[in-house]
């Protein structure tokens, strides 16, 4: 037992085989606790949790000396626009020390911003999963607007410049609109940030008749600690409120989850102040144009109906002349009408008459002179069938009492007999008959 | 013939803002169209006044109301 070390000999050799290589300049992924800048020098403690249960599974003290201190704060400010502060979880390169009288540390001499940047992204990309996954990431960015918002429930830290700005900036617009605003007072970082901002909420949930909005603001500080704001039950209280909400509590180049959930995001109080203005100055904007478009509708009605009524009077006194002037019009268009009527319709029937006229007394001439050729034939056939042409031939008629005789039957002897000749007649007694 | 030549109103003290403003491009709409009778024309146009005066007084406050309302916020810090 001679052999036994002094607790400085022990802690010498601890030292010494921490010192080996792979426990030197190693990266190292944990978040921050208890951090505390005292001397220059940066104290704070590196854990491990349990993602699910949040238990602590490991443990180690952190330094940053005074001499790396502020060129790292810088450094990560410049990344992420956040100082290094208890929550975050960050990426370190440093190496294990163990002093004999405080025991084991971390000393960081880098840090890696960019891995806290996908951190704090990863998270606030979980929180929104799960609120699309529920159902409500949208709920409160669908609510509508009324017409007109003017009462307005402001959760601010109270004194906060930030609220300030807001007041001064909505109670000195052009068109005095009628603002009225409550202010619900509410801590803007840290860790009770969120139940804080909940119970303000829950506080105008239960006058919301009395409010048309929710304005969430936080500005004029530090751009640090937005980080309060990636939470997932205030996220959910922001989502699921009954009232719009507007958000204005980070810089151009930070958003939280709450710029997810809530109806309208801008980027300051002031700007938070600007567009309710804008939406007031609208809604009068609006008034204005119904004003005067009912100003020009009745002029143009009222000049209509005084344009009617002027034809109308010089029309009045012009009508009997006009009408007298009218009928006498179209009583000699009527005139003219019968007349030319007259002689269209008589014309034809004199043509077509003096036609058949002419055709009459062709057709009769013809006629005529078809008979008279008819006569002629026949004349000429009489005459020379007639008795005198037959008797100038030498023939004879013979008649006896009266009648011509053409049998001897006709005679007995002692008759007598006349005989034509053509140029007389010859009385004879027959002397005897005799057939053939 | 109706009845009435002038048309019933409800008081705008009664009504919502959005009531108002509805009743509004109603009448508007009413006078644009091709039947709008001119004997009652004076009556859109006195409640067109009388909607469109409420409605702006809806709207914004008075230099006095302004006063008072900044005040209670100061007290209010």
């Amino acid at each position: 037992m001679n052999s036994a070390l002094t607790l400085s000999q022990l802690n010498r050799r601890v030292a010494q085989a921490l010192s080996a290589s792979p426990l030197q300049g190693v990266w190292v992924v944990a978040e921050l606790s208890d951090l505390r800048v005292s001397h220059g020098h940066c104290y704070m403690e590196l854990m491990e949790k349990d993602p699910s249960t949040g238990s602590v599974l490991a443990r180690l003290r952190g330094v940053i000396w005074a001499s790396t201190f502020p060129r790292l704060n810088a450094e990560f400010f410049g990344v992420t626009g956040r100082r290094l502060e208890s929550g975050l979880k960050v990426m370190v390169c440093g190496s294990v020390n163990y002093h004999s009288a405080f025991g084991m540390s971390f000393v960081i001499t880098a840090i890696d911003p960019s891995y806290t940047m996908g951190e704090a992204e990863r998270r606030r990309r979980e929180i929104i999963d799960r609120l699309t996954r529920e159902g409500v990431i949208g709920m409160n960015r669908e609510l509508e607007w009324p017409d007109v918002a003017l009462r307005v429930a402001v959760i601010s830290a109270s004194g906060a410049a930030g609220y300030g700005d807001f007041i001064n900036q909505l109670f000195h617009n052009q068109e005095r609109l009628r603002f009225s605003v409550r202010l619900f007072p509410a801590v803007m970082q840290g860790d009770r940030t969120s139940p804080s901002v909940i119970s303000a909420l829950e506080a105008i949930a239960a006058e919301q008749e009395e409010y048309d909005c929710v304005v969430i603001i936080r500005g004029g500080g530090a751009t640090s600690d937005l980080l309060a704001f990636d939470d997932y039950n205030l996220a959910l209280n922001v989502a699921q409120f009954p009232l719009p909400v507007v958000i204005g509590i980070g810089h151009e180049r930070d958003t939280t989850v709450l710029d997810y959930v809530a109806n309208m995001r801008v980027k300051t109080p002031t700007a938070a102040a600007e567009w309710l203005i804008a939406r007031g100055t609208a809604a009068m904007d609006r008034l204005r144009r119904i004003a005067s478009d009912i100003m020009l509708t009745a002029s143009d009605i009222i000049a209509g109906a005084q344009t009617r009524l002027a034809y109308l009077d010089s029309a009045l006194s012009l009508a009997p002349e006009a009408a007298m002037q009218r009928a006498k019009a179209s009583l000699q268009r009527a005139t003219i009408m019968l007349a030319e009527t007259g002689a269209r319709r008589i014309s034809p029937e004199m043509a077509r008459l003096e036609a058949t006229g002419k055709a009459v007394g062709t057709a009769a001439f013809n006629a005529t002179a078809r008979a008279l050729d008819r006569l002629r034939s026949r004349r000429d056939l009489l005459a020379a069938l007639s008795p005198e042409a037959t008797l100038s031939r030498g023939y004879s008629i013979t008649m006896v009492n009266g009648r011509a005789v053409r049998s001897v039957s006709d005679l007995k002897p002692g008759d007598v007999i006349t005989t034509t000749v053509a140029d007389g007649t010859v009385d004879s007694i027959v002397n005897q008959t005799q057939s053939k | 013939m109706e009845q009435n030549q002038t048309p019933q109103f409800k008081p705008v003290s009664e009504m919502t803002y959005n009531q108002a403003v509805g009743e509004l491009d109603a009448i508007l709409r009413t006078m644009q169209s091709d039947t709008c009778d001119i004997d009652r024309l004076t009556a859109y146009t006195r409640r067109a006044t009388e909607l469109l005066k409420e409605c702006r007084s809806r709207l914004t406050a008075t230099d006095e109301e302004l006063r008072t309302i900044l005040a209670d916020l100061d007290a209010q810090k």
